[in-house]
């Protein structure tokens, strides 16, 4: 045996290279799962009495669970790609050749380097009936005569929810974007220039081909941020008004911290697992195969 | 030559670190969780005084969470985590029963000698609060309560007496901002907020009306028709311009913040208010707040919600006998005299709202008695923080007009009811 690891053949050096990383990731990733997913199952209600599977039935009829899955799904749908769309207008405009691109650069980074619960308490002052800047600004220019109470009107308090992580992560969109875009070498517009093709042609046929393997990278990032939205709507409206505004992590945050039900916390992480599963799956299947 | 220098150095000093273990052993040092609110300032000149008596256990403070649900959270992490880094921590009326429950609270009958130790002085609400199924499973450390304030001089301006019930003092809200013209100034601010508060905004028209929340036994006895009636007396209020259309943007420190800029006339809030309207630097109300009972509903009978802060002992804490000695130091008459004294705090034993030398200092403790005999409790029950959560929520989405309060009403009885059978 000990000689054997002193002159390891190929497959055994491999396995002892790679299992420290295999101990790792079976310590933080596989564990953790494991457990939810006990603890989900082998939940005990007040009384002692076991649970077994009743967490998952409550869960599936619970009516909660259905408006934060609803809530977290319309979140997703509305501002990855929105993200997107701002991400890339930001990362065209910081591609331009400007003289100094610090600047550029920097202003691209911050909102980005914003913790998230700090970009949800700006806005929500920036909402705020009395005392917000976006009412201030309305009611100067006579667009309304008595302020809104944007966060405590359940389309309104979504829509500014929306714009929020729209702003906060369209610069992370850029970023990635940007790195792609400055890969596309600069003969290909040459040529295309020569062939007489216009900007609009240009920016199809070649930007965007060329940026696609950068463009699905960036979706997957965002779309499973996207599912685990808490910070934002957590700070700027506590899922209020009622629970218009709940999102999926935030009722298990809720219920496994402020109701200290592990079981029932659990079981809904579980469901949210499934669901970033089966999202993630989609993706690496149909759009990652395309661009690749 | 340098790797054995390296080597008797690092042996040395292990050595020394050793004795220095030793020594430090006869040295306990207690953690305690207090939150911002409740005065760290004050409590950690209790401790100081008690390490004087005491020279072994040495206190160490820890603070956060701004609210009692962020502390609730913070709390209930820690110890969910069955983790001993507190022994003791200070927690709000609401959460006895649920920390016992869990398992999370020490009982300190061993300590401080059974239930019979909470009885006589007590203020009543703090012995049915912290003896669960016989046991004491914390020590009252602070009251509160919420109380009305009130500009004493835009009521002397315009002679209008303290009102009695709601509809008296929409009137003379109504009356006073008529007269004073000036679009900033709020008839009554209250807390729609979906935080603890609310729980209290809902409740408070609700007993006003003579009506109970819950039976002695944790059972639900919800009056559906008067939850309504005490939430329509708000939402007519907003209608009437008396309360501020964004009630249900509103928090505690809000109102507080309002009242103490001179844009409030009416304002409900905590006992520790009082101090913060005429003791701060930025209060240009000083000197012209009064307090006052809650006004009833019409042919009902003034009812206040009842706050105020224990001491609990982290069931995992490995002090627990040190831990133990000082609770009771912090739950005696002394220290409720001292925090009266220095920071306004209500007592918690009924003698010290008569005492002379708090009264010095803080003149209406004496009109406070009354009051805070008579406050109510909010339901004690293990699933609080839940029942809590449906009713602030709910309360706030109503304020926000989101839900009807019938619809509102239906949904907390109906869910609240599931948790308190």
């Amino acid at each position: 045996m000990l000689s054997k690891l002193r002159d390891p053949s190929e497959k055994t050096l491999a396995v002892m290279l790679l299992s420290p990383a295999f101990a790792l990731l079976l310590a933080i990733v596989v564990y953790p799962i494991g457990k939810l997913i006990y603890n989900s199952l082998f939940a005990i209600d007040k009384d002692g009495a076991f649970l077994g599977l009743q967490n998952y039935v409550d869960v599936w009829q619970d009516p909660l669970f259905w408006n934060a899955t609803q809530n977290t799904l319309l979140i997703t749908l509305i501002t990855v790609p929105g993200a997107l769309i701002v991400g890339l207008a930001l990362a065209l405009l910081a591609n331009l050749p400007f003289k100094r691109k610090w600047p550029v650069r920097l202003s691209l980074l911050l909102p980005w380097a914003l913790p998230l619960s700090f970009a949800g308490l700006i806005f929500a002052w920036f909402f705020h009936t009395e005392y917000g800047v976006v009412n201030d600004v309305l009611m100067r220019l006579g667009l309304q005569d008595e302020p809104t109470s944007w966060l405590l009107k359940p389309r309104w308090a979504f829509a500014a929810i929306c714009l929020t992580i729209i702003w906060k992560t369209a610069s992370f969109m850029a970023l990635i974007l940007l790195a792609g875009l400055q890969m596309i070498p600069r003969s290909l517009y040459e040529a295309a220039e020569v062939d007489g093709a216009n900007l609009w042609q240009q920016f199809w046929q070649i930007t965007i081909p060329m940026l696609m393997p950068s463009i699905v990278v960036a979706l997957i990032f965002r779309t499973i941020t996207a599912l685990q939205t808490f910070d934002i709507p957590y700070t700027m409206t506590k899922g209020g008004p009622g629970e218009a505004t709940e999102t999926l992590a935030m009722l298990i945050h809720k219920y496994t911290i402020d109701y200290s039900d592990i079981g029932f916390g659990s079981t809904l992480a579980v469901f949210m697992f499934v669901i970033s599963l089966v999202v993630t799956g989609f993706y690496l299947n149909h759009i990652g195969k395309n661009a690749a | 030559m340098k790797k054995r220098q390296a080597l008797k150095f690092t042996a040395l000093a292990l050595a020394a670190g050793l004795c220095a273990g030793s020594v430090w052993a006869q040295q306990t040092t207690l953690r305690v969780f207090v939150g911002p609110n409740q005065r760290p300032d004050l409590q950690q000149k209790l401790f100081q005084e008690y390490n004087k008596a005491n020279p072994n256990v040495k206190v160490e403070i820890e603070t956060g969470g701004a609210t009692s649900e962020l502390q609730r959270q913070y709390l209930s992490t820690v110890l969910n985590a069955k983790d001993s880094a507190i022994d003791l921590f200070l927690i709000d009326i609401v959460n006895p029963a649920q920390y016992s429950s869990k398992g999370w609270i020490e009982p300190l009958d061993k300590y401080v000698g059974g239930p019979a130790a909470l009885r006589n002085d007590y203020l009543p609400v703090y012995q049915q609060a912290n003896v669960i199924d016989g046991k004491v499973f914390a020590m009252p450390s602070q009251g509160d309560a919420m109380f009305m304030y009130y500009r004493k001089d835009l009521l002397a301006k315009y002679g209008v007496a303290e009102p009695k019930t709601w509809d008296e003092l929409a009137a003379a809200a109504k009356k006073i901002m008529a007269g004073e013209g000036n679009a900033n100034l709020q008839g009554l601010s209250i807390q729609g907020a979906p935080i603890e508060g609310a729980v209290c905004t809902f409740l408070l028209p609700y007993w006003g009306q003579g009506k109970q929340f819950n039976d002695a036994g944790g059972k639900l006895t919800l009056d559906k028709p008067a939850a309504v009636k005490g939430l329509n007396a708000w939402l007519g209020m907003v209608d009437q311009g008396v309360i501020k259309k964004n009630v249900a943007e509103v928090k505690t420190p809000d109102t507080v913040n309002e009242f103490k800029a001179g844009q409030v006339v009416f304002a409900i809030n905590w006992g520790f208010a009082f101090d913060r309207f005429k003791d701060d630097a930025d209060s240009k109300v000083k000197g012209q707040v009064g307090v006052m009972p809650l006004p009833a509903m019409a042919g009902g009978k003034s009812a206040t919600c009842m706050g105020g802060w224990q001491w609990a002992m982290n069931a995992y804490s490995t002090h627990k006998d040190e831990a133990g000695k000082l609770i009771k130091f912090l739950s005696s008459k002394q220290a409720s005299a001292f925090v009266a004294k220095e920071g306004s705090i209500l007592p918690v034993f009924q003698s010290v709202y008569a005492d002379p030398e708090v009264n010095k200092v803080v003149p209406w403790f004496k009109d406070a008695l009354p009051v805070v005999l008579a406050a109510q409790s909010r339901p004690m029950v293990n699933d609080y923080g839940q029942v809590s959560d449906i009713i602030r929520t709910t309360t706030s989405a109503i304020l926000a007009r989101t839900k009807t309060p019938e619809a509102g009403v239906d949904e907390i009885a109906a869910r609240v009811g599931r948790l308190m059978r």
